[in-house]
C-alpha cells in the first residue's frame, strides 16, 4: 500500500540538511553567526515536521511512501535506483533522528557560540544529520551504505573537530579506522547477499526470503558479515573501542553522533532486515550473547571512570548492548524501543553534562565537581531525570523498554533454550550496575561539596534559553516516551511494539499469560535491580563520600576489580599488543622486503627508465618551426609508407 | 572545350603536385618566417589548383570552384593575421629568423 | 522572395545560436571603439550574456530534436543546402563550447597579464573561435570543415600572441600560425584529392560514392594518401602524434586561459569532426551500432590506434620530466588526445558514446587545472611546479581543488575522470581490442607518476622559510574552485543523467 500522496515531498527530508550544509560549508565564514545558525537549524526542524507528517501518512500497518528519483547506477544486471522508502520502522527512525537532531542543533547555537568554527561545525552537523536521513531512508542497501559511510565520515570530521590537539586528531583516525573493520564485514556482506538475491533492494530481498528457504551456512555467513557491521558502527564487542575515544568531540556532537542517532545505525540494519536475520537462530544467539556481553562488560567500565562523558560514552555501550540482546532474542520492536527512550535519555544525559561542562569551564572530571545541585537546578534536574530513566525506574523513558527487553530474553530461558537465562541473570546485573554507576556521577557532581577551583563555582551557572529549551524538552520526552510502550502487566497496552510488529520479523512466542508469574518476576526484578543501584550508589557517593577510598583500602580482591574497572580490562592494552603492534612489526617487516627487494629494485628501476625516456623526449622538444616541420614531415611519411604497405 | 583536349587533367594533378613539393621545400628550406607563409601559400594554391581541374574535368559542377574561392579568402585573412605575428617578433627580437625562437622548448 | 532565399531564410531560425553569437561579436565590435568610458571587464561580462542567450537557444533547439521524433536520426535537420546538420551529437558538442567559452572568459577574469585595452579585441576573437568551433561540429562537407577549422585557428593564432610585448606569447603565436598553416595546407590538399576521387565534399556522398566504386583498383592507396592527409588537419587540431610539438609551446606561451581554451574546444571539436568525417564518409554501419571501414584496404582504424598508443604514451612520458605546470597540462591533454583516440579507433557506437561522456568531464577537470596556473599565477607569481611546494597548508580549499582534477585526470575513482576512463576502457574491451586497453591503462599509471608529483609538491614538501603564513584566497578562485570541481565528484557518484545525454547524443550514430 503505497501512499502516493506524500511521496514528492519525501526527497526534502534529507536535502533540507543538506542544503543547510551547502550554505554553511560554502558561504560560512561570510555569514553572521545569527544567519548560518538559523540556516543551520531550519533544516533539521523543517524536516522533523515533514517525518511528523510523513508518520501521520502511515495509518494502516502495512503502509509505505517510495519516492523513486531516477536511476543511480546501471551496470549489466545491476541496476540501482535512487529511491527512498518509508514505513512504519523508518518512520519511527525518521522522528528520532530529526526531533532529537533539531533540539541538539538549538542547543548547539549556544554550548558552540564562541567557537571559531562556527560555521564549519554546523554544516558537519547538517551534513551528518542529512546520512543519517538517507541511511534510514534508503530502500536499498547501497544507498544505505551510501549514509553509512556519510555518518561515518561525519563523526571522524567532528570527533577531529579541534584537529589542533593531535590526540583528538588522533580519536578521530582510530574510530575511522575501527570502523574500516566493520566496514569490510558489511560490504563482504552485501556482495554475498546480491550472489544470493540477485538484488539489494531491501523490499526485494524481503520479498525473495518469503519465496525462498536460505541455506543454513550461508545465512549464517551473510548475517554475521552483516552484524561485524552493526559492531563497527554500533560500538559492540570487539569493535567498541573507538567509541570512548570519541568523546573528544564537542559534547553536543557526542549527544547526537554517538549517543542518540549514529551509533543505532547497526540496530536499525539488523531491524530492517530481520526476516534475513530470522533465518539464523544461531546468528541471533550470538547477537544476543555479544549484546548482554557488551552490556555487562561496558556497565562495569562505566563504574570507576571519572570523566563525566566517558561514564554516559561507556553507558551508551552498555545500552546498545541491551539493544542488541533484545534483536537477539528476536524482539526486534522492544530492541527498537529500547532506542526510542534511550535516544531521549541518553541526549538528555550528555546534554546535562555540556551544561555542566559549559558551566565549569570545560572540567570533566568528576572528583573537581560536587554540590553542584544547589547552583544548576535545571541541570541537576535534567540530570536525575536521565538518569533515573538510565536505571530502569518506572515511570521514566528506560523502565518500559529494558523490561520488555528482559522478558523476551527470559522468555525465550524458559521455551527455548536455557542458556538464554544466563543472559537474563547478566541483564539484570547489568541493570543493578547501570543504577549504581548513575547514582554515583549525579552523587559526585551534584551533591557534596564543591572540590574544584573557587573562581570557576562563582561563574557557574544555569544555561540560557537555547540550551535550557532543549533540555526541558528532553526532560519530558524522558519522561513520558515510556508510555508508548507501557508493560500490560501495569495496565499499559505495548502499543509501540503492536505498531511495529507488521514491517519487522515476528517474534516466535507471543505468550502474554502463559508465564505470568515469570513475568512479573521479571518487572519486580529489573525495577527492583534499579532501586537496589541506586540505594548503593546513594549509600557511597551522597550519605558517606569517605566510604569508597575506605572500602578499597580494606579490601584487596575489591582493589583489584576497582583496578580492572578503571584500566578497562586493559582491552586497550591488549589491544595494543596483541594487534597493534604485530600490525606494526608485520608492516615494517613487509616494507624492509617488499619495498627494499620489489618497490626499490624493480618499480623504482621502472620509474627511473620512465624518467629517462621523459628527459629524453624533452630534449626532442627543440623549440625550432622547422624542426618541428620536419618532423611532422617525416611522420607523414612514415605513415605514407605504412598506408602503402597496408594496401598493398 | 579545345583546352579540355589540349590539355588533360593529369597535367594539372602534375602541376599542383609540383607546386605542393615546392611548398613543403620552401617550409623545410627556408628560415626566415615570411618565407615559410610564402611556402604555405604555395599549398594552399596547389590545392586550389587541384580543386578547380577535379571540378572542371571530372565532377562536373562548381563547388570545387567554391571551395577554391573560399580558400583563397582564408588564406588573405590567415596571411593577415600572420603578418601581423611576424611584425610583433619583428619588434620583439629585431629578426624574423624563425628558427632563432627557441625560448620555448623542452 | 526565391523558393532558394526562402529556404535559406528558414534555415537561419535553426542558426539562433551561432546568429547570436554573430551578433555579441558586432556588439562587441561596436561597443569598443565607441569612445564611451566602459567599466572594467564590462565588455567580457557582455560576452558572456552572449554566450548565455545563445546557450538557452541551444537548449530550445536540443528540447526540439527530443520532441520532433522517438528515433534521433529522423530529428536530424541539414542546413544551408546540407552543408551543416542540427543533431543532437552537434548540440551537444555545441554546449560543450559554450561552456569552454564561458569557462576562458572566468579565467581571464583575474588574469593580470589580460590588458584591459585589448579586452574588446580579446572577446571578439573569443567569440569568433566559439563559432569556428560550432561550424566544426556541425559540419557535414569538406568546404563546411575547412571553414570551421579556420576559423577556430585564426583567432586562436591571435589569441595565444594576445600580450604583444611578451617575447614567449610572440614566439607562441609564430609557431602555432606556422604550424597550423602548414596542418591545414595539407589537409586541404588531401581534400582536394578526395574531392576528385569521390566527386564530392559532402560526407554522405562521398561515402555513396565509394561504396559505388566496386573496382576501385589505383585509388585505395591514394584514398589511403588523402585521408592521411586530412588526418594531418585534425591530428593538429586534437594534438595527435606526429602532429603534436606545437602544443607544448604554445601552451607554454600563451595566456594562461587561452591555453586552457585551446586544450579543450578545439580538441574538442577537432573530435567532433573526425568522428563525422571518419564514420559518415569512411565507414559503413554494419548494424547495432557498430561499423566498418567503407573499403577494406583502408584500415584506418589501425593506423589511428597506432596514433593513438603513440600519442598517449609519449605525452605522458615527456610529461614526466616537466617543471612547468603549463607545460606538464601540455603534455597531459597530449595524452588525454591518446586516450580520446581510443574511443574512435573501436569502431562502435560505446566508444562513441565514451568520447563524449569523456569530453563533458575532461571540460571541468582541465578548466579546474587551468584555473589553478591562473591562481598560482596571480597569488605566488610562479606557473611551475615548484611554486606550488607546501601551499597545500597555506590555501587548502584551492589545493584540495587541484588534487581533486589531478586525480580526475588521472582516473582514479570515485571521481568523475574515472567513470569517463571506465567507459573508454569498456568500448575498447567490447571490441576485444586488449592490447589496446592494456597500454592505455599502462598509461594511466604512467600519469600518475606526474599528477601525483604536483600533489605532492603542494602537500608533502616543506613550505620555503618565511612563507609559512597562510595565503587569503580571494573568494572569486574559491567560487570558481567549487563551481568546477562539484561536477567531477558529482560525476563520480551519480553519473548517470549525463550518460544519459551522451548516449542521447551519440544515437545519430546507431541507436
Amino acid at each position: 500500500m503505497n501512499t502516493a500522496r506524500f511521496a514528492s515531498a519525501l526527497p526534502w527530508v534529507p536535502l533540507l540538511p543538506l542544503l543547510g550544509f551547502l550554505v554553511n560549508g560554502l558561504l560560512g565564514r561570510r555569514l553572521p553567526r545569527t544567519a548560518s545558525a538559523a540556516v543551520a537549524c531550519a533544516g533539521p526542524l523543517l524536516s522533523c515536521l515533514l517525518s511528523f507528517l510523513a508518520f501521520l501518512q502511515l495509518d494502516s500497518p502495512h503502509a509505505f511512501i517510495e519516492c523513486r528519483l531516477g536511476d543511480w547506477i546501471t551496470v549489466g544486471d545491476l541496476s540501482i535506483p535512487f529511491a527512498l522508502r518509508v514505513d512504519r520502522l523508518s518512520a519511527i527512525m525518521l522522528l528520532v533522528v530529526t526531533g532529537v537532531g533539531s533540539l541538539i542543533h538549538i542547543y548547539s547555537i549556544e554550548y558552540m557560540g564562541h567557537d571559531r568554527g562556527f560555521a564549519r561545525y554546523f554544516a558537519y552537523l547538517n551534513l551528518f544529520l542529512s546520512a543519517m536521513l538517507l541511511l534510514v531512508m534508503a530502500e536499498n542497501l547501497v544507498l544505505l551504505f551510501v549514509g553509512w559511510e556519510g555518518v561515518g565520515l561525519c563523526s571522524y570530521l567532528l570527533i577531529g573537530f579541534w584537529f589542533e590537539d593531535v590526540e583528538k586528531a588522533r580519536a578521530g583516525k582510530k574510530a575511522f579506522l575501527v570502523n574500516r573493520i566493520g566496514d569490510f564485514g558489511f560490504l563482504l556482506g552485501l556482495f554475498l547477499l546480491f550472489r544470493t538475491c540477485g538484488t539489494l533492494d531491501i523490499p526485494s530481498i524481503l520479498h525473495w526470503l518469503r519465496l525462498h528457504e536460505l541455506e543454513g551456512g550461508l545465512a549464517l555467513t551473510i548475517t554475521l558479515l552483516l552484524f561485524v557491521g552493526a559492531t563497527g558502527k554500533s560500538a559492540q564487542i570487539p569493535l567498541y573501542v573507538w567509541l570512548p575515544d570519541a568523546m573528544a568531540g564537542p559534547t553536543p556532537v557526542s549527544a547526537l553522533i554517538h549517543a542518540a542517532t549514529m551509533v543505532t545505525a547497526g540496530v536499525y540494519m539488523v531491524a530492517r532486515l530481520s526476516p534475513l536475520f530470522f533465518q539464523s537462530q544461531a546468528t541471533l544467539f550470538v547477537i544476543a550473547v555479544v549484546g548482554a556481553l557488551t552490556a555487562v562488560v561496558a556497565a562495569f567500565y562505566a563504574l570507576t571512570q571519572n570523566d563525566i562523558k566517558k561514564v554516559l560514552a561507556y553507558s551508551t555501550i552498555s545500552q546498545l548492548g541491551y539493544m542488541f540482546l533484545g534483536l537477539g532474542a528476536s524482539a526486534y520492536a522492544g530492541a527498537v524501543f529500547h532506542l526510542f527512550t534511550h535516544a531521549f535519555f541518553k541526549a538528555l544525559l550528555f546534554l546535562g553534562a555540556g551544561a555542566v561542562i559549559h558551566a565549569l569551564d570545560d572540567e570533566q572530571d568528576l572528583r573537581k565537581m560536587g554540590g553542584l545541585g544547589k547552583k544548576l537546578g535545571l541541570t541537576f534536574a535534567a540530570m536525575a531525570v536521565g538518569s533515573l530513566a538510565l536505571s530502569g525506574i518506572p515511570p521514566f523513558a528506560g523502565f518500559a523498554s529494558k523490561d520488555l527487553i528482559l522478558w523476551s530474553v527470559l522468555e525465550a530461558g524458559l521455551t527455548r533454550n536455557p542458556a538464554w537465562l544466563l543472559l537474563w541473570v547478566i541483564g539484570l546485573v547489568t541493570a543493578f550496575m547501570t543504577a549504581f554507576y548513575s547514582m554515583r556521577l549525579v552523587g559526585m557532581a551534584f551533591f557534596g561539596e564543591y572540590r574544584g577551583p573557587e573562581e570557576t563555582w562563582k561563574k557557574a551557572d544555569d544555561p540560557k534559553l537555547a540550551m535550557g529549551l532543549p533540555l526541558v524538552a528532553l526532560i519530558g520526552g524522558s519522561f513520558a516516551a515510556g508510555i508508548f510502550g507501557w508493560p500490560h502487566l501495569l495496565l499499559g497496552h505495548e502499543e509501540f511494539v503492536h505498531y511495529l510488529e507488521p514491517v519487522v520479523a515476528p517474534a516466535p512466542l507471543q505468550g502474554h499469560g502463559e508465564h505470568h508469574l515469570a513475568e512479573w518476576l521479571n518487572l519486580l526484578l529489573s525495577v527492583g535491580a534499579g532501586f537496589g543501584g541506586i540505594a548503593l550508589g546513594y549509600r557511597l557517593y551522597v550519605q558517606s563520600p569517605l566510604l569508597p577510598a575506605a572500602l578499597l583500602q580494606r579490601s584487596a580482591h575489591l582493589r583489584q576489580a576497582y583496578e580492572l574497572s578503571f584500566h578497562k580490562l586493559y582491552v586497550d592494552e591488549l589491544y595494543d599488543r596483541y594487534v597493534v603492534q604485530p600490525l606494526h612489526i608485520g608492516a615494517e617487516w613487509a616494507w624492509e622486503m617488499c619495498d627494499t627487494l620489489w618497490i626499490d629494485g624493480t618499480c623504482e628501476g621502472i620509474a627511473r627508465q620512465v624518467m629517462d625516456v621523459g628527459a629524453s623526449l624533452r630534449r626532442t622538444q627543440t623549440g625550432v618551426v622547422s624542426i618541428y616541420a620536419v618532423s611532422m614531415l617525416v611522420g607523414g611519411i612514415v605513415m605514407l609508407g605504412w598506408a602503402v604497405v597496408l594496401t598493398l | 572545350m579545345s583546352l579540355l583536349d589540349a590539355y588533360p587533367l593529369q597535367h594539372y594533378l602534375l602541376v599542383s603536385a609540383a607546386l605542393f613539393a615546392l611548398g613543403i621545400f620552401t617550409l623545410v628550406a627556408r628560415k626566415n618566417a615570411v618565407a615559410m607563409l610564402m611556402g604555405v601559400e604555395l599549398i594552399l594554391n596547389s590545392a586550389n589548383l587541384n580543386f578547380v581541374a577535379f571540378s572542371r574535368y571530372t565532377v562536373g559542377n562548381f563547388s570545387g570552384h567554391l571551395f577554391a574561392i573560399f580558400v583563397i579568402l582564408l588564406a588573405a585573412a590567415e596571411a593577415a593575421v600572420a603578418l601581423g605575428i611576424v611584425i610583433g617578433i619583428f619588434q620583439n627580437y629585431g629578426d624574423v629568423d624563425a628558427d632563432a625562437l627557441d625560448g620555448l622548448k623542452g | 522572395m526565391s523558393p532558394t532565399a526562402l529556404a535559406l531564410v528558414q534555415d537561419l531560425r535553426l542558426f539562433l545560436p551561432e546568429v547570436i553569437l554573430v551578433l555579441t561579436t558586432l556588439l562587441v565590435i561596436v561597443l569598443d571603439v565607441t569612445p564611451v568610458r566602459k567599466s572594467h571587464r564590462a565588455l567580457l561580462y557582455l560576452t558572456f550574456c552572449g554566450l548565455l542567450l545563445s546557450g538557452i537557444y541551444l537548449l530550445r533547439h536540443y528540447v526540439d530534436l527530443r520532441e520532433s521524433g522517438g528515433r534521433a536520426s529522423s530529428s536530424n535537420v541539414l542546413l544551408f543546402g546540407n552543408s551543416i546538420a542540427l543533431d543532437p551529437f552537434a548540440v551537444y558538442f555545441k554546449g560543450l563550447f559554450l561552456l569552454v567559452g564561458l569557462l576562458t572568459g572566468v579565467l581571464s577574469i583575474r588574469y593580470k597579464k589580460l590588458n584591459p585595452a585589448g579586452e574588446g579585441e580579446y572577446c571578439v576573437l573569443l567569440l569568433c573561435s566559439t563559432l569556428g568551433l560550432f561550424l566544426m561540429v556541425g559540419s557535414r562537407t569538406l568546404l563546411m570543415a575547412y571553414l570551421g577549422l579556420e576559423l577556430v585557428s585564426i583567432p586562436s593564432f591571435v589569441l595565444a600572441g594576445f600580450q604583444r610585448d611578451s617575447r614567449l606569447s610572440n614566439e607562441a603565436a609564430l609557431k602555432y600560425t606556422i604550424y597550423g598553416a602548414i596542418a591545414s595546407g595539407i589537409m586541404l590538399y588531401g581534400m582536394s584529392l578526395l574531392f576528385g576521387l569521390a566527386g564530392s565534399l559532402d560526407f554522405a556522398a562521398i561515402r555513396h560514392a565509394l561504396e559505388g566504386q566496386t573496382e576501385l583498383r589505383a585509388s585505395p592507396l591514394l584514398l589511403s594518401v588523402s585521408m592521411l592527409m586530412i588526418l594531418a588537419g585534425f591530428g593538429y587540431k586534437i594534438a595527435c602524434v606526429p602532429f603534436h610539438m606545437w602544443c607544448p609551446d604554445v601552451y607554454e606561451g600563451a595566456p594562461t586561459p587561452i591555453t586552457a581554451f585551446l586544450s579543450v574546444g578545439p580538441k574538442a571539436a577537432g573530435f567532433g569532426v573526425i568522428l563525422r568525417f571518419f564514420y559518415q564518409s569512411l565507414s559503413t554501419h554494419s548494424g547495432g551500432g557498430d561499423w566498418t571501414p567503407i573499403v577494406d584496404q583502408l584500415q584506418w582504424p589501425i593506423v589511428l590506434s597506432v596514433l593513438s598508443v603513440a600519442t598517449m604514451t609519449v605525452g605522458n612520458l615527456a610529461a614526466v620530466a616537466q617543471t612547468s605546470l603549463k607545460r606538464l597540462m601540455a603534455y597531459s591533454s597530449i595524452a588525454h588526445a591518446g586516450y580520446l583516440l581510443m574511443g574512435v579507433v573501436v569502431l562502435s557506437k560505446d566508444g562513441i558514446f565514451a568520447i563524449l561522456f569523456y569530453l563533458a568531464v575532461y571540460v571541468f577537470m582541465n578548466f579546474g587545472a587551468f584555473l589553478f596556473v591562473v591562481f598560482l599565477h596571480d597569488l605566488v607569481g610562479s606557473e611551475d611546479i615548484e611554486g606550488c611546494r607546501g601551499l597545500g597548508w597555506r590555501a587548502p580549499f584551492p589545493c584540495i581543488a587541484m588534487a581533486i582534477c589531478l586525480f580526475s585526470l588521472t582516473g582514479l575513482p570515485p571521481l568523475g575522470g574515472f567513470i569517463g576512463k571506465f567507459y573508454l576502457f569498456l568500448g575498447v574491451i567490447g571490441r576485444e581490442l586488449y592490447w589496446l586497453a592494456i597500454l592505455g591503462v599502462l598509461n594511466s599509471v604512467v600519469s600518475l607518476v606526474y599528477y601525483a608529483r604536483v600533489v605532492k609538491a603542494m602537500f608533502l614538501e616543506n613550505i620555503p622559510r618565511g612563507e609559512a603564513e597562510p595565503l587569503p584566497v580571494p573568494f572569486f578562485y574559491s567560487a570558481a574552485f567549487a563551481v568546477l570541481v562539484a561536477p567531477i565528484l558529482l560525476l563520480g557518484v551519480y553519473w548517470a543523467p549525463l550518460v544519459k545525454l551522451a548516449r542521447y547524443s551519440s544515437s545519430i550514430f546507431g541507436a
